[in-house]
């Protein structure tokens, strides 16, 4: 098969690496998780794009080691005793094990697909590691490293916590439930009970996406779990931005069960707004409580603030209502005033936080920066900023990454680009009614921002030319209703947009080797004949549309049937298939939630490829193809 | 000090006779049926779990924990059919999954997940069977089998397109340790390699005929309803609706209602445990112990009301009793083990079975040689 040879594919196997990517790999640090050592003299940084773990001598505020890891580290976990580190490597799927006395590693320990979150259990024996794109959890025996099994989590697991009493492990998963795109979104907290490692709850977390870090009060607090999110309101025609008409950001308030193997019925949900009516603080990221529950810590990663919140004048305002009440606070944008005591700005993009044991340090890192903002506590001031040694001088690339997370582009900060492209460039799943001059109509799924470099024009209509059209007038009329980028900014943020890539495909093997259903689906979609023999015309056939030469996109607009009486035109802008299986729901609209659903349900008369002819096994096997692309 | 040791022999040989004139019988059964808040009708599948047990009926998944019933689920809870016909427990994750008429589901963490056949790579959403393999859950559908890994969420189909399926109609599973052992309603009993991925039908040597022309030369029927993998023994046995068969690896053996306790040759489930086979039968519930070679049966005395217990024995002796309560139901669907009890599932409710030791077990009324024949409820 001319279309596909060994080559190709090893070509396809995209690693974020030296030796495989045309462009510069980015020499900056990026801190992007941190752990303080039990006695508060170390400062441990995971920095995702130089691949490093820092240690930083708090006292000192100096860098004292740097140790290289695998592939974009971008989590960190101690063990209880604090003699043992733990760093997950996302684009290596694996974990370093790192002996935190002489900085060494120990081990590295292979995981599932795409690790992000870790936590030790309270022994120190057990490690659990949110594997995003796995949308599991790996249970590793550290006495043996080796993964015991994997517990199916909910949608793109991110980070876990430890509860206090070590019987749980919570996990947050920063993508809503794929349902049907005409309902709200719905998260999941995972539960997993320690005794029996097993998943004891799923817990809903209704109309919120992008559940990130973990934190849970002490008892005396109330023993509460933070969870810091962003609420869309993608069913709303986005006819106006104030009042948080977009979308909103806030913190999930759930009072646990009293026991680890009760069912998610004994979890209590509340959801208060951190923003304020004229100002938001978009994107939540991490949050941190001080050791006497007194205080607790958000960084808004995209205001460049990290919001100080009196938990008991929360608790407060959250017994003070009645349950009809407390959905209504759910979007009270004047909440926030009733128990945010102070907005500290900090630096660039803060994203991970700790607190120091004795409750006097917050340590916030700043990934755009390459820094860490130290505030104290008893002045409720940055005291200090830690330079963690990145490169002074800021790249083109560097600047438009910046942007990506800088919502003050925006009407009162509501948005930055990484609002609806989180984790770098991921589709948020969800269908939203943008820019349409007819309400409600032309509802269309966001579309992925990984490897989009080749693959123009772009915008569902495939109206926009280049990623210039696209994040310059545009955005700024319809996304940000503000004079939005500059154009210097605009060519640095599209140089940014330009030079992400799709994580590791884990479907297709290392070598490139194919297996026995994926070879069969190749040949399905490389076909020219139909199962009977019947020359297929060539646009009916997967590769005219979908072309492997150009990223799988032929980069036309095609009327492929799936027009609805909503949609405003018949042919939409054909997607690149790189990485489809990570992102559902699909089509334009994101009605088909699975990839099956393509040709079972919206594809009746064939003008999606000539599918009909297939048997489910052949389906399956066409299925297996796509998922290694 | 010689006394003292015919004494204790005596006792000793005393105690063995006792124990071989008063074997431990099932004649205490607590019923769960509409009456006491269970929904009606068919039991189609039981599974037990530590002290939960799941019961599959045509009215959803019911639970019942330490004996009680906890909650029924429907497809309000999100189950994607309400007829039931399989669950297996995957016992790593504690991961719950369901075989419906609507497709298959797995509850875990107190949510459904549901997979359809044009939702998923499922091969039909009429599903039968549902087990699990390590990490792998195996699908019996009426279109073929699928093995499911929910690690990368590959769904292989294995049909007639590409294993020995006479027939596509898989109606159960059992997994040993090398071989998963698949029941064909109409295509004999499939066993899959687990290492070397190689299928290998065993079917009828008597082709179509429901005579059996070679006895213990092969399977008894295609028809096969059900099949269980015993590890103690190495065997594997399987349920048709004309007797029932069982298999070592080298001898087969077939059992039919005219030579055997069998009460009926029409077998709805078989389930196999160190030297017990439990038949599941339209005209009661057969126990066969393979190393004494007895047979005991239960049902409910239709006229009575009481149950009925016909032993019999390898030399041909029959013995009946009756016990005060009894299965639910003659017609058995299917049955699964909690320790030394049993749980049933029957046409009219679910059943559970305890069993009483040697005193307690004496008859209660009659203990006379039964009569020939069968007596119909």
């Amino acid at each position: 098969m001319l279309l596909w040879q060994p080559g190709v594919a090893a070509a396809l196997q995209r690693r974020d690496s030296d030796a495989g990517n045309t462009l510069p790999r980015s020499k900056y640090l990026s801190p992007v998780a941190m752990q303080l050592s039990p006695d508060g003299r170390w400062l441990y940084i995971a920095c995702e794009d130089s691949d490093q773990v820092l240690a930083v001598d708090a006292r000192t505020q100096q860098v004292t080691r740097r140790l290289r890891v695998g592939q974009m580290p971008r989590g960190i976990a101690l063990s209880p005793d604090g003699n043992t580190l733990y760093v997950s490597n996302e684009n290596s799927d694996d974990v370093t094990e790192i002996d935190a006395q002489t900085f060494q590693t120990r081990q590295t320990v292979p995981v599932g697909w795409g690790p992000v979150g870790l936590t030790t259990d309270r022994s120190g024996k057990i490690l659990y590691v949110a594997n995003t794109l796995g949308d599991d959890i790996s249970v590793v025996n550290l006495q043996t490293g080796r993964e015991l099994k994997r517990l199916q989590a909910g949608h793109y697991p991110e980070y876990v916590a430890l509860s206090r009493d070590g019987s749980r492990v919570y996990v947050a998963n920063l993508l809503a439930r794929i349902a049907s795109a005409d309902e709200p979104p719905v998260s999941e907290l995972t539960i997993i009970d320690t005794k029996s490692e097993t998943v004891a709850a799923r817990v809903n977390v209704p109309g919120v996406i992008q559940m990130r870090h973990i934190a849970e009060l002490p008892a005396s607090a109330g023993g509460y779990l933070l969870i810091p999110f962003m609420r869309p309101k993608n069913l709303n025609p986005l006819v106006q931005i104030q009042q948080g008409w977009y979308l909103t950001h806030g913190m999930a308030v759930i009072r646990p069960a009293a026991n680890a193997a009760d069912g998610p019925g004994k979890y209590h949900v509340a959801e208060v707004l951190l923003d304020d009516i004229d100002r938001y603080y978009a994107d939540g990221f991490g949050v941190a409580v001080t050791p006497n529950g007194r205080w607790a810590l958000v960084t808004a990663s995209g205001a460049n603030v990290v919001s100080v919140i009196n938990t008991a004048k929360l608790r407060r305002l959250l017994l003070s209502q009645p349950p009809a009440r407390q959905q209504e606070l759910a979007n009270r944008l004047d909440a926030a005033s009733h128990f945010v005591a102070e907005r500290l700005p900090v630096g660039r993009n803060p994203t991970d936080i700790v607190t120091s044991s004795d409750g006097r340090f917050a340590y916030i890192a700043d990934r755009m920066d390459d820094t860490v903002s130290v505030v104290d506590m008893e002045t409720m001031q940055v005291a200090s900023t830690i330079d963690l040694g990145g490169p002074k001088e800021i790249s083109r690339q560097r600047s438009g990454e910046r942007l990506f997370f800088d919502a003050s582009h925006c009407y009162q900060g509501q948005m930055a680009c990484a609002t609806c492209h989180p984790h770098e460039g991921l589709s948020d799943g969800l269908a939203w009614s943008l820019e349409t001059p007819q309400l409600g109509r032309d509802v269309v799924e966001n579309r992925t921002l990984f490897s989009i470099d080749g693959t123009s024009p772009f915008k569902w209509n495939g109206k926009n030319p280049n990623l210039q059209t696209q994040d310059g007038p545009r955005t700024a009329m319809y996304i940000f209703r503000s004079q939005g980028f500059s154009s210097t900014e605009v060519n640095d943020l599209v140089t940014y947009l330009l030079a992400l890539r799709l994580p590791r495909n884990p479907h297709l093997a290392a070598n490139g080797q194919l297996t026995d259903a994926q070879a069969r689906g190749r040949e399905i979609f490389f076909r020219d004949k139909t199962m009977d023999g019947k020359l297929i015309p060539p646009l009916d056939r997967c590769y005219t549309c979908h072309s492997p030469l150009t990223h799988y996109t032929s980069r036309v607009s095609m009327d492929v049937g799936t027009a609805t009486p909503d949609d405003t035109i018949q042919a939409f802008d054909v997607p690149q298939l790189e990485g489809v299986a990570t992102r559902p729901p699909y089509l334009h609209n994101g009605e088909a939630l699975e990839l099956e659903d393509i040709w079972t349900k919206f594809n009746p008369d064939d003008k999606h490829g000539i599918t009909s002819d297939l048997n489910k096994a052949q389906l399956n096997d066409l299925i297996e193809f796509l998922k290694i692309l | 000090m010689r006394h003292l040791f015919w004494i204790v022999g005596l006792l000793i040989v005393t105690a063995g006779v006792a124990g071989a004139q008063n074997p431990s019988y099932y004649i205490r059964w607590v019923n769960y049926t509409r009456a006491n808040g269970f929904p009606p009708g068919e039991v189609y599948c039981v599974t037990v779990d530590g002290n939960r047990v799941w019961a599959g009926t045509g009215h959803g998944l019911v639970l019942l924990e330490d004996g009680r019933v906890k909650k029924i689920f429907t497809t309000k809870d999100g189950l994607p059919g309400m007829a039931v016909m399989s669950v297996a427990v995957d016992k790593q994750t504690g991961a719950v999954w369901i075989g419906t008429f609507g497709g298959l589901s797995r509850y875990s963490g107190g949510q459904f997940t549901s997979y359809t056949n044009l939702s998923s790579g499922l091969a039909n959403d009429l599903v039968y069977g549902v087990a699990m393999q390590g990490r792998y859950v195996w699908v019996a559908t009426t279109a073929g089998v699928n093995r499911l890994d929910p690690y990368t969420g590959t769904w292989e189909i294995f049909n007639e397109s590409n294993a020995p399926f006479e027939e596509p109609w898989a109606y159960g599973i059992s997994v040993g340790a090398e071989k998963v052992y698949f029941a064909v309603w109409g295509g004999g009993v499939l066993s899959y390699d687990l290492a070397n991925h190689y299928w290998k039908p065993y079917t009828d040597p008597d082709g179509e005929m429901e005579l059996v022309l070679y006895r213990n030369q092969g399977l008894i029927h295609n028809i096969v309803s059900s099949v269980s993998w015993n590890p103690d023994t190495k065997t594997f046995w399987a349920s048709t609706y004309f007797g029932l068969s069982s298999y070592d690896g080298r001898n087969w053996h077939n059992y039919l209602k005219k030579d055997s306790g069998l009460p009926s040759n029409f077998i709805n489930a078989v389930q196999s445990r160190g030297d017990e086979v439990w038949a599941c039968t339209q005209k009661g519930l057969s126990e066969l112990n393979t190393k004494t070679n007895t047979w005991v049966t239960y049902r409910p005395d239709a006229k009575s009301g009481r149950g009925d217990i016909l032993v019999s024995r390898a030399d041909g002796s029959k013995h009946q009793m009756d016990s005060a309560t009894t299965l639910a139901h003659n017609y058995i669907l299917n049955l699964d083990f909690q320790g030394d009890d049993i749980w049933v599932a029957t046409a009219n409710g679910l059943s559970h079975g305890m069993r009483q030791t040697a005193k307690q077990s004496l008859p209660t009324q009659r203990d006379k040689p039964a009569p020939n024949g069968d007596r119909e409820k």
